[in-house]
């Protein structure tokens, strides 16, 4: 996401950290003052004191200057506010800017604020991962490159559409005939359905999307060998035969890294995020003002 | 300094081992992608996937997604990524501008389900165009214009300036760029080269390029589980006089060109495809690429134009190119349908599905009425394209068809019309602001799915199932149509189990094309098709068959199953559907007036029975209220082009002519055939009785898909 923000606007993230690293003594600290009304919580007060901490980063490098969204939305209010102004974009968002409308707009606030979010969120190439940290993350997170276990089954199905009032007599044959059959395949059985197939491994989850819960409940139970049916779906009535059920996989790295690496960076980022965000947070004076 | 020639400067500074472009060292020019992954990968060949079936297997997905990444979708507010949009075609919810100050947005889309592949066609214009001015390490970074060369240009340095001063036409003047005209775009100056070089940029897009290769190698599921395809891709974005003439590119597999071809790298089509050819499918890397085009509806007729660049009538060879390069087309998507016009001469009267009453992208962002005509829409091409087979002895649009979303909120899939937020792009950008009535353009739709009928969900599976056309277009819903036609069919298929084996054994799919009718015999057609199970039953299956008859073409549909009598409809007042329908169809089909001298397509449409339209859904959901309106919702869905209040619109209709009449009658959607006329008409009534005589929405729609046609060539 960083070169997302790189690609349209400067960024200030190394600013970020230049900045508190010459912050130096209280002389030097930069200032903000947050104002809370009376009886505001300390967590607010805190989430407010962060807030106006970022802005001011956002101030200090002039981005609401140089933002798009920023100068659209002040001109659109200006705009609003005087219809019939003939003054030109520019001319409108400096008088935005005199009458310090960005320092209160919740649009201005929160475009803001995410750019500087964004920024804290910057991976320098030396915290890129290892092979070996990739595949510790990978042992760690199972549940997040998990593989669903599929099915694999036979098929019979019965067109409500093309069998109409006798579909209930059909089905009772069907299954009377299926099990007459014994362990053969079900070759040339039933009614054909696009993309319904004789036999084939899929998920549980892909069952249900497909032909309902019910189907999906008798897939997902996975008694190995046994006709099952008829169970209804919106289509008509089919009979299944579980053949084989694997459980859920892990993959190798080889096979995931990139999805490994990608679920890796995105924790990398919020821990960066957050020692950025508490860095700058020890690097500023803050006073706090209560108002009724 | 052009692309091409940058690239070739990057190279040779490779090969002396200088640091120079990127990080590529193949030597090639195309690059193996997943900067982030390693490079190494296991064969990704069709039968690597556990669930493979040589009869094939329908999957869904969604080729055109914008992000964070395209320039208006990022401007309009959007900030998830391509890691983003391929999470939510997953299955997992996403957010939706407008955000709070605490990075939450105020709105989220949660899909309906999840698809099968995604490809990401972020705009590949000013991938880096940006970037080369915001980087300090950038050469262009530092560079003031030179205004010597392009007065009215600009350089980095004024560009930050201008900014710093507020003056965001800068954004304009970038943008406005991709609609010049292609003698006269160019990258902006700022780029670097006051002559028309963009070295700079393009070094800045290196970067941006890696992220969306990246992103497409995590989400791309390599083991044989194959829960889920990614493709590389972009957009390119000509769009002249802001004519729409868009392409999809769409690669193969991980080995890409290295930067993609922009409308400022190569402004015409042909080049385009050149550029592919020579960077990719000719490089000897294995790179192999398509361009995907889509919305001629927006083309203001030029989309199909039988001239190349320089004026010229088509050649062989460019027809061939085409033919070759443009294997599928998008008939639907956010944007407008562009399956046919809906005055053609012929009946058919599910012709005004989804049809905008714009005619060029400016129209739609500026929601400017104009006239459609007959040449913007795929149908006419497909009978031009015969006409042009006979003289040049290849048919340039003999096109499969896909619907895509064109989202601009990074939610591919994003197609249902009961939870539809916008998509940003050319409609609504909701950016600032949770919208109080329709969340986009009242004319714009959710868009819908591209279908595939592959062996597995892999993507050489699924390319090469775009590449000889066995695809299938949706309005939305996962409709799974299918057919076979040939000479020999059994009649008695439908009921046959064994549907797909024999379909594939004596016929071809949909895509396919039919030769050498034996003894004139007339080819026969097995159709079939399922219902969505999360949408309506279905409504009946027709057959639409064009054909060359001497320097004319034609059209006729057909009715092959179902019932289009079948009493189905919907309640306004709720939105439930009422009546039955049919959740399988199948029919086996002869072509009655067949020649066998004559070329002819054949491709099928699948309806469904009536559901609410989107707009309907969402004032039904609001309780919306005429008698009272207060809130915008009201007005938005009691105006009188929005369908749902109208009964006045015939009094009004009864006091003008009988062409006025026509504009204004509440039962005339199709009021979209002569908008000129009757925006005249509107303008001569008060505002309220003249929004009668505007476009009119559907209230409720008739779902459908659309197969790409069979295609039958004379034994010449």
């Amino acid at each position: 996401m960083l070169r997302a923000l790189l690609h349209y606007f400067a960024i200030g993230a190394v600013l970020f950290v230049a900045k508190v690293a010459i912050g130096g003594g209280d002389g030097n600290r930069p200032e903000v003052t947050v104002v809370m009304p009376a009886g505001a919580s300390g967590a607010d007060i805190e989430k407010e004191t962060r807030n106006q901490i970022l802005l001011n980063e956002a101030r200090r490098y002039g981005w609401y200057r140089t933002d798009p969204i920023v100068f659209t939305h002040l001109v659109r209010n200006m705009r609003f506010i005087d219809p019939q102004t003939t003054d030109d974009d520019a001319t409108l968002f400096e008088q935005a800017l005199a009458m310090n409308m960005q320092e209160h707009d919740p649009v201005v606030r929160a475009r803001l604020l995410y750019r500087a979010r964004e920024a804290l969120g910057f991976v320098p190439e030396d915290r890129m991962p290892t092979k070996a940290e990739l595949e510790q993350h990978r042992t760690e997170h199972p549940d997040r490159f998990e593989r669903e276990g599929k099915v694999r089954f036979e098929h019979v199905f019965l067109s409500g559409t093309r069998r109409g009032e006798s579909l209930g007599a059909d089905g009772a044959q069907m299954r009377d005939t299926l099990e007459a059959r014994g362990k053969a395949p079900p070759t040339g059985l039933g009614d054909p359905l696009p993309g319904l197939r004789a036999v084939q491994s899929t998920t549980v989850s892909d069952v249900e999307n497909n032909y309902g819960k019910e189907l999906a409940a008798v897939v997902d139970e996975g008694i190995i060998g046994m006709w099952r049916g008829p169970l209804p779906s919106v289509y008509g009535l089919h009979f299944v035969r579980v053949l084989e059920k694997a459980p859920p996989a892990l993959p190798p790295l080889s096979a995931i890294e990139a999805e490994v690496r990608a679920d890796y960076l995105t924790e990398v980022r919020k821990r960066l995020s957050d020692e950025r965000m508490n860095a700058l947070r020890d690097a500023y004076v803050v006073q706090v003002e209560t108002v009724q | 300094m052009t692309r091409s020639l940058w690239l070739t400067a990057c190279l040779a500074t490779l090969s002396l081992g200088l640091v120079g472009c990127g990080d590529d060292t193949s030597g090639t020019g195309a690059t193996g992608g997943a900067g982030g992954g390693g490079g190494s990968f296991p064969p990704d060949e069709v039968g690597r996937c556990a669930d493979t079936d040589p009869l094939r297997q329908p999957f869904f997905g969604d080729t055109h997604v914008h992000t964070v990444l395209s320039l208006d979708a990022n401007l309009q507010g959007t900030r998830p990524g391509p890691n983003d949009a391929y999470a939510f075609a997953q299955g997992e919810p996403i957010g939706v501008q407008p955000y709070d100050e605490d990075g939450n947005p105020l709105r989220t889309a949660t899909p309906t389900r999840s698809i099968d592949f995604v490809m990401l066609s972020d705009h590949a214009e000013y991938l880096g165009t940006i970037a080369a001015c915001n980087n300090p390490d950038n050469p262009a970074y530092d560079r003031p214009a030179d205004t010597s060369a392009r007065p009215d240009d600009l350089g980095c340095v004024e560009y930050r300036e201008e900014l710093e001063g507020g003056d965001l036409n800068v954004f304009r003047r970038l943008n406005a760029l991709t609609a010049l005209t292609p003698e006269n775009t160019r990258y902006p100056a700022l780029c670097g080269d006051p002559n028309g070089g963009a070295g700079d940029c393009l070094q800045a897009g290196i970067d941006v390029w890696q992220e969306v290769q990246d992103a497409a190698e995590a989400a791309y599921d390599r083991t044989d589980a194959c829960e889920f395809a990614s493709f590389v891709g972009y957009e390119w974005s000509a769009g002249p006089g802001t004519v729409n003439l868009h392409r999809n590119v769409m690669f193969r597999s991980e080995v890409v060109p290295e930067l993609p071809i922009s409308y400022f790298d190569e402004p015409y089509v042909e080049d385009l495809w050149a550029g592919l050819n020579g960077d990719c499918n000719e490089s000897g890397t294995g790179c192999e690429a398509i361009a995907i085009p889509h919305n001629s509806n927006l083309a203001a007729g030029t989309f199909f134009d039988d001239v190349d660049k320089d004026g010229n009538p088509f050649d062989s060879e460019y027809a061939q190119l085409r033919h070759d390069l443009e294997p599928i087309i998008e008939v639907f998507q956010h944007k407008g349908a562009s399956e046919c016009f809906p005055g053609e001469s012929i009946s058919d009267e599910l012709c005004g599905f989804e049809v905008l009453p714009y005619p060029n992208l400016a129209n739609t962002n500026l929601q400017l009425f104009a006239n459609p005509g007959p040449r913007d829409f795929v149908r006419s091409a497909f009978g031009e394209g015969m006409l042009l087979e006979e003289s040049l002895g290849v048919n340039p649009f003999q096109h499969g068809v896909i619907s895509a979303t064109d989202t601009h909120i990074a939610a591919p899939g994003y197609d249902d019309e009961r939870t539809f937020l916008g998509h940003g792009g050319a409609g609504q950008a909701n950016r600032d602001f949770v919208p109080e009535g329709f969340p986009d353009i009242q004319y714009l739709n959710p868009g819908g799915p591209a279908g595939v009928w592959a062996e597995e969900n892999s993507r050489p599976a699924i390319f090469e199932a775009f590449k000889r056309r066995e695809t299938f277009a949706t309005s939305g819903p996962h409709i799974v149509p299918r057919v076979f036609g040939g000479f020999g069919l059994p009649s008695d298929l439908c009921d046959s189990p064994d549907f797909a084996a024999t379909g594939y054994e004596l016929g071809v799919p949909m895509g396919g094309e039919l030769r050498d009718a034996p003894d004139g015999e007339a080819p026969k057609f097995v159709v079939s098709a399922r219902q969505d199970p999360m949408s309506a039953p279905l409504q009946r299956i027709q057959i639409i068959k064009g054909w060359l008859d001497g320097e004319d073409y034609q059209v006729e549909v057909f009715d092959v199953a179902g019932d289009a009598n079948n009493g189905a409809t919907v309640d306004l007042e709720t939105c439930e559907p009422q009546g039955q329908g049919a959740a399988d169809l199948c029919a086996f089909w002869e072509d009655p007036s067949f020649d066998p001298a004559q070329r002819a397509y054949y491709y099928v449409r699948v309806i469904e029975n009536p559901t609410c339209r989107w707009s309907a859904l969402q004032c039904v959901e609001a309780n919306y209220d005429c008698d009272n309106p207060t809130r915008q919702i009201d007005f938005d869905c009691c105006d009188a082009t929005a369908g749902l209040n109208v009964d006045f619109c015939d009094d009004v209709a009864a006091e003008l002519s009988e062409r006025g009449a026509a504009c204004c009658r509440k039962d005339n959607p199709e009021s979209i055939l002569d908008v000129d006329f009757c925006e005249q008409v509107a303008n001569t009534l008060s505002e309220d009785e003249g929004a009668c005589c505007l476009p009119r929405l559907e209230t409720s729609i008739q779902e459908r898909a659309w197969t790409s046609p069979i295609w039958y060539q004379p034994d010449r």
